[in-house]
């Protein structure tokens, strides 16, 4: 009866709403729609809802509906109305409820207000069954299947030996990863945006001369595969105080000594994939011992590259907007000429995974294009971390010709390229954007919050650099 | 064998609300008690509207009904004085059936039933040891009362809440952040079937507080900026070790001096003080910086005195002492400023305005004269049974877990020596559980008196 939904219809018969022990079923319009005692609520939204359809049914092909992006979180909420779940769901402590579901709950009840929090961010598979989604710890280490497991034969024995300043393929020992690194010049670049480029943030100003010296660059994003095999190694058990953790990590000696990410609540991968697609969801310290390991592992120096080497690299010798041809505003959904045209995605989409291409997550690196330097992704799909913290008046600070530049005062991390939901207006090379750390940690309920993972942010990545050795030059 | 100071806790309670009795009441003032105060006259603000706050109604006797049977748990003092209380408190009550870790314990309590109220256990209604609660849950009763050390309170509400049981649970009802969520939990349950429970902090049944409640909810000292509260009294008891005991007989023999079991006497019995202060503003404390040390206590593991600076939810302060020390200062009571006022528990329920002029005053002879039941230990009993039978169920453990919550606050601020906040401590993993906990022998190492600042 709910319009044309078949695939909805599937999943919400396979979930607890239906397929559960009571026999009681929960019905579309029981979570879909306000409560039926709001009711001015529940009929103004049945009939807008009802008007939507009507159109949808009569213009458009509910097969061509993108039904995995409507079920993303983002998308949920407008279509789940928080006091539909908590109209039945009153005792959030039923009987056989665990600690961890008491401690959670606790923490929603005393903040659900103040933080806007949802019952779905945690229980987005109640209405709608979604085999790649979990709610609980996950457990085991994800792409570590039997097969891998068994084949060490295919384990690489030693790192990369780097003898020359030229691109690599890195080989982490102990693990069958590898993955590519390119040799970036060192030069004299313009960092930040002309005062005349569309959608210009003051951040970006002024634009200034930066130098920095030659560096290596991963191709792509920091893949699953290499994140879990960082994880596989230095997984914490249990919840270790931070600051014994961060003590222990400056001290660490050998890979067997560094203390890596606790298990995560549910598939960080958000059940879109792995392999070599983007680690998403760790938190900056996170990346910043990923690094760490990466470094004792190949005896290289891997880090988190610098703000002025991520934009250098990104522009990959352009001083465009992007580096590719094309303007923000044929791009962008914002503007005044999106009311007369549809925006442009014409070669953006060979080179960015953005708003318009993204299907609502991120894809692999083979979907895209390279840049000009050889490197995948650097606008687009996951937000990647710098090592500087982030300061809008960061440009305004400098005069002269700067270099290597690195700002170490701040609250938050600089992030740049923009992510999968980006509008092109935020995927320019000078686009500056930070971490939202409170923000992001909002859902979870643990005390004190997790330093291994965020909660509620999905496109955030990161890529290394290698710092060559002198005895390259 | 067991040493008592010269003044017992409970005698000690008494004899305080004695000595307030003969306060002064302030020339003009007789006009002034209780609720016809005069306040609309006078223009005070109401904090809250009248029927928007708890107050229950405090018979000399619950209203007769259907029979109520209770079992006991933890038939020490507080378990046969509770016992008492509850058989005191109306008619058509009994009690059926008890459980102790002691077998010595269990029989002393029915004597007593036998000899004060002819009730008799049979030797079957009598059960011993650690699972002893259970047996005695499951022996058809109506009522659990609750009235072990402290450590044990939230296993045992949990599971009445399961076997839907009523509950009187002495308090704390926890000791750390583990019990605290148990507690929650539980009471979310009980409020879900209808149970009622009642928590042994008895000053909500105190008719002098809860007249003093209604003056504050109507305004009297203007809207409440912080108060200070207090235990501050001589040395409790505790016992030798004598020989044959375990380690275990020998410390719930002697449960007030150990953290484990009793949460440390800021949470064992200054917890009363600092829930007058959340119940009266309805505030929770978001962190709490406080110190404590070990002076002169003989036995155990714990501290002998407190002193904690909250800050509540809205910024205010309240301030918390509490001392176990022979021959000092002592106070037990609670002291709350407000915009136009100020309300003190010392010396009598009194309210003054800003001058210092007294305003108000509870009228202990009136309710005297007008009452023939007194004893708050026994008018809360009156009250949960009037809730049971009346089908209006009363759920306090949710509100006594804030204060309990903010008392374990208080002591591991003292402990740590570190700030601790709400937030961190309702959701921590912190559990005052020993390893190996039985009734026999158990590793004593873990058992010392924490050194601020040290980690230890």
């Amino acid at each position: 009866m709910c319009h044309v939904h078949p695939h909805a219809e599937e999943s919400w018969r396979l979930s607890t709403h239906v397929n559960n022990g009571s026999g009681v079923m929960v019905n579309c319009v029981d979570c879909h729609l306000p409560p039926k005692d709001n009711t001015w609520e529940h009929y103004s939204a049945k009939v807008v809802l009802g008007a939507r359809d009507l159109w949808g049914y009569l213009t458009k092909d509910s097969t061509d509906f993108d039904w995995d992006s409507k079920s993303e979180l983002e998308h949920a909420v407008k279509y789940i109305p928080n006091e539909s779940c908590v109209k039945c769901h009153q005792n959030l402590f039923p009987e056989g409820v665990t600690d961890d579901a008491v401690t959670a709950h606790l923490y929603y009840e005393e903040n659900a207000e103040k933080l806007d929090l949802q019952c779905i961010s945690c229980h987005l598979d109640a209405g709608h069954y979604n085999p790649d989604y979990a709610h609980g710890q996950m457990t085991g280490i994800p792409g570590m299947s039997a097969s891998y497991d068994v084949d060490s034969s295919l384990f690489y024995k030693e790192a990369t030996p780097v003898n020359a300043f030229t691109d690599y393929r890195e080989q982490i020992p102990g693990t069958a990863v590898s993955f590519q690194m390119r040799a970036i010049e060192g030069g004299t670049f313009k960092m930040g945006s002309p005062e005349k480029e569309p959608f210009r943030n003051d951040d970006e100003s002024p634009r200034h001369e930066v130098s920095l010296d030659p560096f290596f660059m991963a191709e792509v994003e920091t893949t699953w595969d290499q994140y879990w095999a960082f994880y596989a190694e230095t997984m914490s058990e249990g919840r270790t105080p931070p600051e014994v953790v961060y003590q222990n990590n400056i001290q660490a000696m050998g890979v067997d000594a560094i203390s890596g990410p606790t298990s995560p609540f549910g598939y960080p991968d958000q059940g879109w994939g792995q392999g070599d697609r983007p680690a998403i969801t760790m938190t900056h310290y996170a990346a910043e011992t990923f690094c760490q390991w990466l470094s004792e592992k190949t005896g290289k120096k891997y880090r988190l590259p610098t703000e002025a080497e991520w934009e250098y690299a990104a522009r990959g010798g352009t001083e465009t907007a992007y580096f590719f041809p094309g303007s923000p505003k044929a791009f962008s959904d914002h503007g005044f000429m999106r009311n007369v045209f549809k925006p442009v995605t014409d070669s953006i989409s060979a080179y960015v995974i953005y708003s318009k291409n993204s299907h609502s997550r991120t894809q692999p690196p083979s979907s895209v294009l390279p840049n000009p330097f050889g490197l995948k992704n650097m606008l687009g799909n996951v937000m990647e971390y710098c090592a500087d913290k982030y300061d809008p008046q960061a440009y305004a600070n400098r005069s002269g010709e700067t270099h290597n530049p690195l700002v170490t005062e701040g609250d938050e991390w600089v992030v740049r390229g923009g992510l999968y939901s980006s509008d092109a207006s935020d995927v320019r090379s000078a686009a500056r954007s930070h971490t939202r750390h409170d923000d992001w940690l909002r859902t979870d309920p643990q005390q004190p919050k997790s330093i291994w993972w965020y909660s509620d942010i999905k496109g955030i990545g990161f890529r290394v650099v290698c710092e060559p050795d002198s005895t390259l030059f | 064998m067991k040493k008592e100071n010269n003044l017992t806790r409970r005698s000690f309670l008494k004899t305080s609300a004695v000595a307030g009795a003969v306060g002064v009441i302030g020339a003009g003032s007789a006009g002034l008690l209780t609720s016809c105060s005069g306040n609309e006259k006078s223009g005070n603000n109401p904090l809250k509207e009248p029927g928007t706050y708890y107050i229950p109604e405090l018979p000399d006797l619950a209203a007769d009904g259907k029979e109520l049977k209770a079992g006991v748990v933890g038939c020490g003092g507080r378990g046969s004085g509770a016992a008492i209380n509850f058989l005191n408190a109306a008619n058509g009550v009994t009690i059926v059936a008890l459980g102790d870790v002691f077998q010595d314990r269990v029989d002393s309590l029915a004597d007593k039933l036998k000899t004060e109220k002819n009730i008799d256990i049979p030797a079957e209604k009598r059960f011993v040891g650690l699972d002893a609660y259970k047996q005695v849950i499951d022996s058809e009763i109506d009522i659990l009362i609750d009235c072990t050390p402290p450590y044990f309170r939230a296993e045992h509400f949990k599971y009445a809440v399961e076997k839907n049981k009523h509950a009187f649970l002495e308090k704390p009802i926890c000791v750390d952040a583990v019990g605290y969520r148990t507690i929650v939990a539980a009471a979310k349950q009980a409020q879900a079937k209808n149970l009622s429970v009642v928590t042994g902090t008895q000053r909500h049944h105190q008719r002098s507080y809860v007249e003093s409640y209604k003056q504050i909810m109507n305004g009297a000292i203007g809207e409440i900026t912080g108060g200070t509260v207090y235990w501050n009294q001589s040395m409790l008891w505790y016992r030798d070790r004598q020989p044959g005991w375990s380690d275990f007989e020998f410390m719930v023999r002697d449960w007030v001096n150990w953290k484990w079991l009793s949460g440390d006497h800021i949470v064992e019995q200054h917890v009363h003080n600092i829930d007058v202060f959340t119940w009266f503003s309805g505030l929770k404390p978001v962190s709490a910086v406080g110190f404590g040390s070990r002076q002169r206590r003989v036995t155990g593991d714990q501290y002998d005195n407190f002193s904690i600076d909250f800050t509540m939810e809205n910024g205010i302060h309240l301030h918390s002492m509490c001392r176990q020390i022979d021959g000092c200062a002592n106070n037990v009571s609670e002291f709350i400023q407000g915009t136009k006022g100020s309300w003190t528990s010392n010396g009598g329920h009194v309210i003054k305005d800003l001058a210092g002029n007294v305003i108000w005053q509870y009228d202990e002879e009136a309710e005297k004269a007008n009452f023939k039941q007194t004893d708050p230990y026994t008018l809360e009993h009156v009250n949960l049974i009037n809730c049971i039978r009346g089908n209006k169920p009363i759920e306090q453990a949710s509100e006594t877990a804030v204060s309990n919550m903010a008392a374990i606050m208080g002591r591991e601020s003292s402990y740590t020596g570190q700030q601790t906040t709400w937030d961190a401590m309702t959701a921590s993993q912190l559990s005052y559980t020993p390893a190996d906990l039985n009734i026999g022998q158990m590793d004593m190492s873990g058992f010392n008196v924490p050194v601020p600042g040290s980690g230890k």
